[in-house]
C-alpha cells in the first residue's frame, strides 16, 4: 500500500512541470478523475432534463386523455398529429424516460460523477488505478448516450417495449413499431454502456484495494467509499449477465434464433418459426442485473448521504461497523432476490418462497440503515444546508418507499399488485427520489470540491421543498390507484369505467410534476450560474474530516502539490469530547501517536467486549487474515 | 481560464443538440405536416413557456443578490436553519394529515374496501391489512422522528453535538425486532402464497384464456372438461386459437369473446398467449397470471359473488368484473380488456350452450350432456 503509494509519488514529481497540457487532453480527452467526474455529471444532467422532459409530456397525455395539446405537434411531428399523443409514442417515452433515468443518470451520472471524484480523493490518491481505462469508461458512455439518443429520430420510433424490453415484444418488429431499428439502437447503446460501467467498476475496485494512502484502512474509510466499493462489485458481477442477455436478444431479432422464442408463427417473426426457447429466461437474465442494478442505484446515494449527514450534524455516523455490515448485506442479498420480480410468471410457487424470503430479508439491513441515520440525526447540531436537507429528504424516501416493498416483496400480495401504480409508486419513492435526492445531496456538497464555487443556497433550500413536496404529491396518491387496481404503462384510462374516479388524481399528480420540473429548472439555472458566478469556495467550507478537503481549491493533476497526507483516525471525529473545535481531519495525528498504522482507539465503544486471548498460532493467522483483508 | 471549464459543458450540450437538430424529425415529417404544425401551435404555449423561464431566471437573480447582499452584511439575509427547522414541521404534520385524508378519500376506492369476489380473497386481504398496520405504524413513528429531530436539532450557537458513534445493545436490537415483524410476515406470507398457488380441485372448470395482440378469447372445454389440443401453427385468421378440432377433446370445445364463470365453482384457468407476454389480471379477484406464447400458465380460483350479487353490494348497476392485460403488449395494451361475468350455476348452463362447440358434433355432446347433471363426473354440491 505504501509502497504504491511512494512509488505514484515518484512519478507525480517526475511529471510535474514540464507537462503542458492542451485543450484536448484536459477538457475532452481528459484522464485526470476529477474532470472525468464532470464530465460524467454533466452528461448526467442533460440526460436527466431530458428524461425528467419525456416524464412530463407523458403526464400531460395521463392526465387529459381526451383533450389535445398542439404544442405536441410542434414537438413531436408525427407522433403528435393533431395535438394526440401516438400510443406507440407514449410507450416509446415511458421506456426510453425508464432507461435514461435508470442507466444514464442514476448508474453513471451517479455512481459515475461521484465514485470518480471521491475515490482518489477520499482514500488518498493522486489518481484512478488507470487513468486511461477511466477515460475510456466516460467516452463509452457518452457514445451510448448518444445511441441512446440518436435512437428517438429513427423510423419507428425508439425503443418501445418498457424499460425491461421484455421479448418476445422486443424480439418481433412485427409486434410494435419501436421494436425495430430502435430496439437495435437500445441495445448497441446498452452494450456500450455496458462496457464503461464494467470499465469503470474494475478500476474503482482496484483503486479502492490498492491504492489507499498510509494510514488508511479499510475500517477508516469514509462510508462512501464503502457504499462505491461495493456499488462497483455489484456491477461487475451483474452487469456481465445482462451484456450475456442482450446479446442473445441480438441473436434472436437479426439472425433467427430463438433463445427467447417459443411457439411463435413464421409469420409474426420474420418468416421463421420460432421454436424452442424461453421469454422467461430473458426475464431471469434481465433480472439477475435488474435487481442489483437497484442497489448500484441506491448504495452511492446511501453512501453519499451518511457523509453529508454526518459531517453536517457535527456528529460521528452513528453505528460505522454496522453501516458496513447493512452495506454488505444488501449486495449479498441482491443476488439472490431477483425473482420477486417474476412472481407471476408462471414460476415454481416453491421457487417463489425462497425469492419472497431473501426479498424480505432485505429489509433487515435496510431498517438497520434508517436506524442509524436517526440516531445520528439524534441530539447533533444539525446545520440544514441543502445538502443536509436532501439527505433527510433521501432518508424519508427511503422509508416510504422501502416499507411498500415489504407488500411487494410478499408473493402472495404481489399477486394483485404486479404491475399497477403500485409499483409505479414504490421504485419511484425508494429507488427513483431517494436515489436523485442522494445525487443532488451529493451536488450541493462537493460542488466546491468540482467547481471551486459554492451553490446559492436559498436557491438550493428553495429547490429542495418544491422537490420533495412534488414528488410526494406525485408518487403517493399513485399507491392508492395500485391498490384500486389501475395498471402501469396505460397510455389512457378511457376504456375503463371503474378507474374514472382516478381522473382528478391524475390531474392532480400532473400539476405535483410540473411543480417538481420547475424545481428542477431553478437547480440547472443554480449550477450552471454558479459555475462562473457562485461564491468562492474556501478549502473546506462544510468543516469535513474527510480527505478531499486537504487538497488546494484551484485543482492540480495529482491531487495534493506535496506528499500526500497520511491518515491517523477514522472520518468521524466531529465533536469529540476535550476538543474545542468540533471536527478533526482523517490527517491529524493523536497526541503522541506518530505511526498512522498504530492504532489508537479511534472508535470509542461503550460496551465492547473483551477479545479472547488467542494461542499463539491462532493469533499469528488471525492477525495474517485480517492484513490481508485490510483491517489491521 | 475559468470560462473553459462552461466551455466543457458548452460542448456536450452542443454535441446533443447537434445531433437531434441533424436528425430531427428525420422520420415522416414531410413540408405539409411542417407547415401544419406551424399553423396549428398555439402561440400562447410558448408565451407560458418563455414567462416560465424568465421567472426562474429573476428569482435565480434576486437570491444571488439576497446572498451577496449577506456576504457583505457577514451575515445571511435569510436564516435557512430556522426555516428549515419550521417547514420541517409543518411538512410532517400537513403530510400525515394529507395521508389520513388519502385513505378516508381513496382507500374507498381500494380493493381491500371492496367485496372479496373469490374464496381466496379475504385470505389475502387480511394479509395485505396486517402488512398494513405493521408498516404504518413504523412509517408514521421514523416519519415523525426524522422531521421532529430536524426542528429539535438544528444548528443552535454554542451547543455542541453529543459524541456518540456506537451502541452495541442498540444495534442488535435494531436487528432483532425488524428480524421478527419480518419472520411473522415471511411465515404468513408463505401460507397465503401457498394456498393461492398450490391448490388444485380435481373438479375444478378448465377454461383456456387466450391473449393476443389485442383481445381475449375463452376456451371452454366442454362436456368432457378436457381442453383440445393445440397447435401454433394453424393458428390464423379462421382459427385464430390455432385448436385441432379434430384431434380428441377438442370438438366438443367452446370459443367464446367473453369470460363467464358459475358462481362457488372452482376454476381452473389455463392461460396461453398468441404473440408477445401478456398477463391476464382479475383485480376484483386477487387473480394475476402472465400469459407467456410457448409456456403455458395457470391460476385456480373460486369466484364467490355472482356479477349481480356484486352490483348490489356495491350499488352500481353497470358494475362489471373485467379481465385486462397487465404486461406491456403494444399500441393497443390500454385497450385490451375482456368482461368478466360470475353467474349462478343455471345460468351459466344456459350461457354456455348458446355458444357452439367447434364442431357439430361436439355441439351435440354438448347440448345432450348438462354440465351440472348429477350424472356428470363434475357434478358438486
Amino acid at each position: 500500500m505504501s509502497a504504491v503509494a511512494s512509488h505514484a509519488d515518484v512519478l507525480h514529481h517526475d511529471d510535474h512541470g514540464h507537462h503542458k497540457e492542451t485543450f484536448i487532453s484536459k477538457y475532452v480527452f481528459s484522464m485526470d478523475h476529477k474532470m472525468i467526474s464532470k464530465q460524467f455529471l454533466i452528461t448526467g444532467i442533460i440526460m436527466g432534463t431530458i428524461g425528467m422532459l419525456m416524464s412530463l409530456v407523458f403526464r400531460l397525455q395521463l392526465a387529459y386523455p381526451n383533450t389535445t395539446f398542439p404544442i405536441f405537434e410542434t414537438l413531436l411531428g408525427e407522433w403528435g398529429k393533431g395535438g394526440k399523443l401516438d400510443p406507440n409514442f407514449y410507450l416509446a417515452l415511458i421506456t426510453i424516460h425508464g432507461t435514461i433515468m435508470v442507466f444514464f443518470v442514476l448508474t453513471a451520472g451517479l455512481s459515475g460523477t461521484f465514485s470518480n471524484l471521491l475515490i482518489p480523493l477520499q482514500v488518498g490518491a493522486r489518481d484512478m488505478a488507470s487513468p486511461f481505462l477511466n477515460m475510456l469508461s466516460y467516452w463509452f458512455f457518452f457514445t451510448s448516450s448518444c445511441v441512446m439518443i440518436a435512437s428517438l429520430f429513427v423510423q419507428g420510433g425508439p425503443a418501445s417495449a418498457g424499460w425491461t424490453i421484455y421479448p418476445p415484444l422486443s424480439a418481433l418488429p412485427k409486434a410494435i413499431p419501436g421494436s425495430g431499428t430502435g430496439m437495435t439502437l437500445w441495445l448497441v447503446s446498452m452494450i456500450l454502456f455496458i462496457v464503461s460501467s464494467l470499465l469503470g467498476g474494475i478500476n474503482y475496485v482496484a483503486t479502492v484495494l490498492n491504492m489507499r494512502t498510509k494510514g488508511m484502512k479499510m475500517t477508516r474509510l469514509p462510508l462512501t467509499i464503502w457504499a462505491f466499493t461495493f456499488t462497483a462489485i455489484l456491477g461487475i458481477l451483474s452487469f456481465p449477465v445482462l451484456f450475456g442477455g442482450s446479446l442473445l436478444l441480438v441473436f434472436d431479432r437479426s439472425f433467427g434464433t430463438s433463445f427467447y422464442l417459443n411457439e411463435i408463427p413464421a409469420d409474426l417473426a420474420g418468416g421463421i418459426e420460432r421454436v424452442g426457447g424461453s421469454p422467461i429466461l430473458f426475464q431471469h437474465l434481465f433480472w439477475f442485473l435488474g435487481h442489483p442494478e437497484v442497489y448500484i442505484i441506491l448504495l452511492p446515494a446511501l453512501g453519499i448521504t451518511s457523509e453529508v449527514i454526518a459531517t453536517n450534524s457535527r456528529k460521528p455516523i452513528f453505528g460505522y461497523r454496522a453501516m458496513i455490515g447493512s452495506i454488505m448485506a444488501i449486495a449479498l442479498l441482491s443476488f439472490v432476490v431477483w425473482g420477486h420480480h417474476m412472481f407471476i410468471t408462471g414460476m415454481n410457487p416453491f421457487l417463489g418462497s425462497v425469492f419472497m424470503l431473501g426479498t424480505l430479508i432485505i429489509a433487515v439491513p435496510s431498517a438497520i440503515k434508517t436506524f442509524n441515520y436517526l440516531g445520528t440525526l439524534w441530539k447533533g447540531n444539525l446545520r440544514l444546508n441543502p445538502q443536509m436537507m436532501f439527505a433527510i429528504g433521501l432518508v424519508s424516501f427511503f422509508i416510504s418507499g422501502g416499507l411498500t416493498g415489504i407488500f411487494l416483496g410478499n408473493a402472495a400480495l404481489d399477486i394483485n399488485l404486479h404491475d399497477t401504480y403500485f409499483v409505479v409508486a414504490h421504485f419511484h419513492l425508494v429507488m427513483g427520489s431517494a436515489a436523485i435526492f442522494g445525487m443532488l445531496c451529493g451536488i450541493y456538497h462537493w460542488y466546491p470540491k468540482m467547481f471551486g464555487r459554492t451553490m446559492n443556497e436559498s436557491l438550493g433550500q428553495i429547490h429542495f421543498w418544491m422537490t420533495i413536496v412534488s414528488a410526494y404529491c406525485v408518487f403517493f396518491p399513485m399507491h392508492f390507484m395500485g391498490l384500486a387496481g389501475v395498471p402501469r404503462r396505460y397510455y389512457a384510462f378511457t376504456a375503463y369505467d371503474q378507474f374514472n374516479v382516478f381522473v382528478d388524481m391524475n390531474i392532480f399528480i400532473t400539476y405535483a410534476a410540473f411543480l417538481g420540473g420547475i424545481a428542477q429548472f431553478i437547480f440547472l439555472f443554480n449550477f450552471f450560474y454558479s459555475m462562473r458566478k457562485g461564491k468562492k469556495a474556501v478549502q473546506n467550507p462544510w468543516e469535513s474530516n474527510t480527505l478531499e478537503w486537504t487538497t488546494p481549491v484551484k485543482h492540480l493533476h495529482g491531487n495534493w502539490p506535496g506528499e500526500i497526507p497520511h491518515v491517523y483516525r477514522w472520518p468521524y471525529d466531529y465533536s469529540v469530547p476535550g476538543h474545542e473545535i468540533d471536527f478533526i481531519p482523517q490527517n491529524t495525528p493523536h497526541e503522541g501517536q506518530e505511526d498512522p498504522l498504530t492504532e489508537p482507539q479511534t472508535i470509542p465503544t461503550p460496551e465492547r467486549k473483551v477479545v479472547p486471548t488467542l494461542a499463539k498460532e491462532e493469533a499469528v493467522l488471525f492477525t495474517l487474515v485480517k492484513r490481508w483483508l485490510g483491517f489491521a | 481560464m475559468k470560462y473553459l471549464k462552461i466551455k466543457t459543458s458548452f460542448v456536450f450540450v452542443l454535441a446533443i443538440f447537434l445531433l437531434t437538430s441533424l436528425s430531427v424529425f428525420a422520420q415522416d415529417m414531410n413540408e405539409d405536416s411542417v407547415a401544419a404544425a406551424k399553423s396549428t401551435a398555439s402561440n400562447i404555449n410558448w408565451l407560458i413557456v418563455g414567462i416560465a423561464f424568465l421567472l426562474v431566471f429573476i428569482i435565480g437573480m434576486i437570491f444571488d443578490i439576497l446572498s451577496k447582499v449577506g456576504d457583505v452584511q457577514k451575515k445571511p439575509v435569510i436564516n435557512w436553519g430556522k426555516i428549515n427547522g419550521i417547514l420541517s414541521i409543518i411538512f410532517i404534520v400537513v403530510g400525515l394529515a394529507a395521508c389520513v385524508w388519502e385513505f378516508i378519500v381513496h382507500g374507498k376506492l381500494t380493493f381491500f374496501n371492496l367485496p372479496a369476489a373469490s374464496a381466496h380473497a379475504n385470505e389475502y386481504d387480511d394479509m395485505f391489512m396486517i402488512t398494513l398496520w405493521l408498516t404504518g405504524v413504523v412509517f408514521v413513528v421514523t416519519q415523525i422522528l426524522l422531521f421532529w429531530y430536524t426542528y429539535k436539532y438544528r444548528e443552535a450557537k454554542g451547543r455542541k453535538a453529543l459524541f456518540y458513534p456506537d451502541n452495541h445493545t442498540f444495534e442488535i436490537w435494531a436487528t432483532i425486532i425488524p428480524g421478527i415483524v419480518l419472520t411473522v410476515l415471511v411465515v404468513r406470507g408463505l401460507f397465503v402464497w401457498n394456498d393461492m398457488t398450490s391448490s388444485r380441485d380435481k373438479n375444478a372448470l378448465n377454461i383456456e384464456v387466450f391473449g393476443y395482440q389485442f383481445a381475449w378469447n375463452a376456451r371452454y372445454a366442454g362436456a368432457d372438461n378436457k381442453l383440445g389440443k393445440y397447435d401454433f401453427r394453424q393458428m390464423g385468421v379462421v382459427n385464430a386459437l390455432g385448436v385441432d378440432s379434430l384431434k380428441e377433446n377438442a370438438g366438443d370445445d367452446i370459443i367464446t369473446s367473453e369470460l363467464h364463470v358459475p358462481v362457488n365453482q372452482p376454476i381452473y384457468l389455463h392461460f396461453r398467449a398468441k404473440d408477445v407476454i401478456h398477463s391476464a389480471y382479475l383485480p376484483h379477484f386477487r387473480v394475476q397470471m402472465n400469459v407467456v406464447p410457448g409456456l403455458p400458465t395457470n391460476f385456480h380460483f373460486t369466484p364467490i359473488l355472482t356479477t349481480n350479487e356484486m352490483r348490489a353490494k356495491q350499488d352500481d348497476p353497470k358494475f362489471d368484473y373485467i379481465l385486462l392485460c397487465n404486461k406491456i403488449c403494444g399500441s393497443a395494451h390500454y385497450r385490451m380488456k375482456m368482461k368478466v361475468i360470475v353467474d349462478s350455476k343455471e345460468e351459466f348452463e344456459k350461457w354456455l350452450k348458446t355458444n357452439p362447440a367447434l364442431t357439430a358434433k361436439g355441439t351435440e355432446t354438448n347440448n345432450s350432456f348438462s354440465f351440472f347433471s348429477k350424472t356428470s363426473p363434475l357434478a358438486f354440491n
